[in-house]
């Protein structure tokens, strides 16, 4: 296979015609190591744009581009992905976290039996039930604890779900554990919540960390 | 560029870019204004360097960041930082704009300073100019050729074959200068604890 590493950093200029634009488009859909490449040649030209002398927006450009964007929405569902061809960069299976459809009540009460029956609680008096959009709901019980109940894809390979716990009023994230995901998620948050605390839902690469790194799967305040 | 970010919703302020792009692909736009606050300034200057017109860097910017907020439910995070793509994505549409427009280049990089009209700087968010001084560092660090091309490229828009004209070179050394340069600009940046690969303003504290 003929690799395009002399063509890479000239894309990531921006200076290659249409045909070795395309060549190194195609080629990159099957080549791991030029993606890699091409990944840190894009870095190496996003990091000239800060050599340029400084300029100062217009306050205008603020203003016009939230108003482009459209009203408010508050989603209640993802948007739809736009319906296009097969976006440039979509060598990496896509992560998308999509639930089972959120838990009716006497889904989550058999949940919260089972987990009682397990011993993973300890007082199995359920405080509240907070949905968290695209993952289900969390359940906190009147000793502190959390549990998370619904459906996530399983994490892919080398990614892990982690849930953290902002205590109210604060607002650095603490780590509360992390799972795997898959139908039939329950998992019992390692850190004590309770109510005003938010909880979000993170997809770390590999197995996570003590700060989140990756993109949010979902957050419900309790 | 003050940091002025009325109405910030301070639940996303531990959000890693990742995050806030996430966010911003499920339609949240405080998450999104964010990502403008934080990069919209370079962006910014970045399109005036390069077409030196403040309406059209002003569009260049926009149209940016509207395709970041259309497409940000299909980023992937394996490629690179949100950054890296908002500025990739600025930069393409600068250099489209000055080839459509067919505007003259700026070959130096200071040039723009005497053309455009200076407006009053406002105070700079401090990560911003240490990667300013960083980055304008290493680049006198390599070998003028090398840096010659870079800035030709980079800032001037010129494509390979027009690089090629303009030096009297064949492309095939033009395209393996480009490679050589920015070989050597990223193990430079390295070498001074800059990795592109992360997060901007946790990079060069």
């Amino acid at each position: 296979m003929e690799h395009v590493d002399e063509l890479i950093s000239g894309y990531a200029l921006h200076g290659l015609d249409a045909a070795d634009q395309r060549l190194v488009l195609e080629h990159v859909e099957t080549c791991e190591r030029c993606r890699v490449q091409l990944r840190e040649m894009e870095a190496v030209a996003a990091a000239l744009a800060f050599a340029a002398p400084q300029a100062d927006p217009p306050p205008e450009l603020r203003e016009r581009l939230l108003e482009a964007i459209g009203p408010e929405v508050v989603p209640s569902t993802p948007p739809e992905a736009p319906p296009q061809p097969r976006p440039r960069w979509s060598w990496w299976p896509r992560v998308s976290a999509v639930a089972v459809p959120v838990l009716g009540l006497a889904v989550i009460a058999l949940a919260v039996w089972n987990i009682s029956l397990r011993g993973d609680i300890k007082d199995a008096d359920v405080r509240s039930v907070a949905p968290i959009a695209n993952v289900g709901s969390v359940v906190s019980f009147g000793g502190g604890q959390a549990t998370v109940v619904g459906g996530l894809k399983p994490a892919p390979a080398g990614h892990t779900y982690e849930a953290w716990v902002i205590p109210k009023g604060e607002t650095v994230p603490q780590a509360a554990g992390t799972f795997a995901g898959g139908n039939d998620t329950s998992f019992t948050l390692t850190r004590n919540a309770s109510a005003g605390d938010t909880i979000v839902i993170t997809l770390e690469p590999g197995t996570g960390g003590p700060a989140p790194k990756g993109p949010v799967v979902g957050k419900a305040s309790i | 560029m003050t940091d002025r970010r009325p109405g910030r919703d301070p639940s996303t302020e531990h959000l890693s870019d990742h995050g806030l792009l996430a966010l911003t692909a499920r339609g949240d736009r405080d998450a999104f204004a964010r990502l403008y606050d934080m990069y919209g300034g370079a962006a910014y200057a970045l399109a005036l360097r390069i077409v030196r017109d403040r309406e059209l860097s002003a569009d260049v910017v926009q149209d940016a960041f509207l395709t970041v907020w259309r497409q940000a439910s299909t980023f992937d995070p394996a490629r690179g930082q949100p950054s890296s793509w908002i500025l990739t994505l600025t930069h393409h549409k600068a250099v489209d704009t000055v080839r459509r427009e067919q505007r003259r280049r700026a070959e130096a990089l200071d040039e723009a300073r005497e053309s455009v009209d200076p407006a009053p700087a406002v105070e700079q968010q401090a990560w911003q100019s240490v990667a300013r001084d960083q980055v304008r560092s290493a680049m006198a660090k390599l070998p003028d050729p090398h840096r010659e091309v870079l800035e030709l490229a980079y800032f001037a828009g010129y494509s390979q074959s027009e690089l090629a004209e303009r030096l009297a070179l064949p492309i095939g050394t033009v395209k393996s200068r480009t490679f050589a340069a920015m070989t050597a600009l990223r193990e430079l940046l390295a070498q001074s604890g800059l990795n592109p690969e992360h997060e901007w303003n946790t990079s060069t504290s």
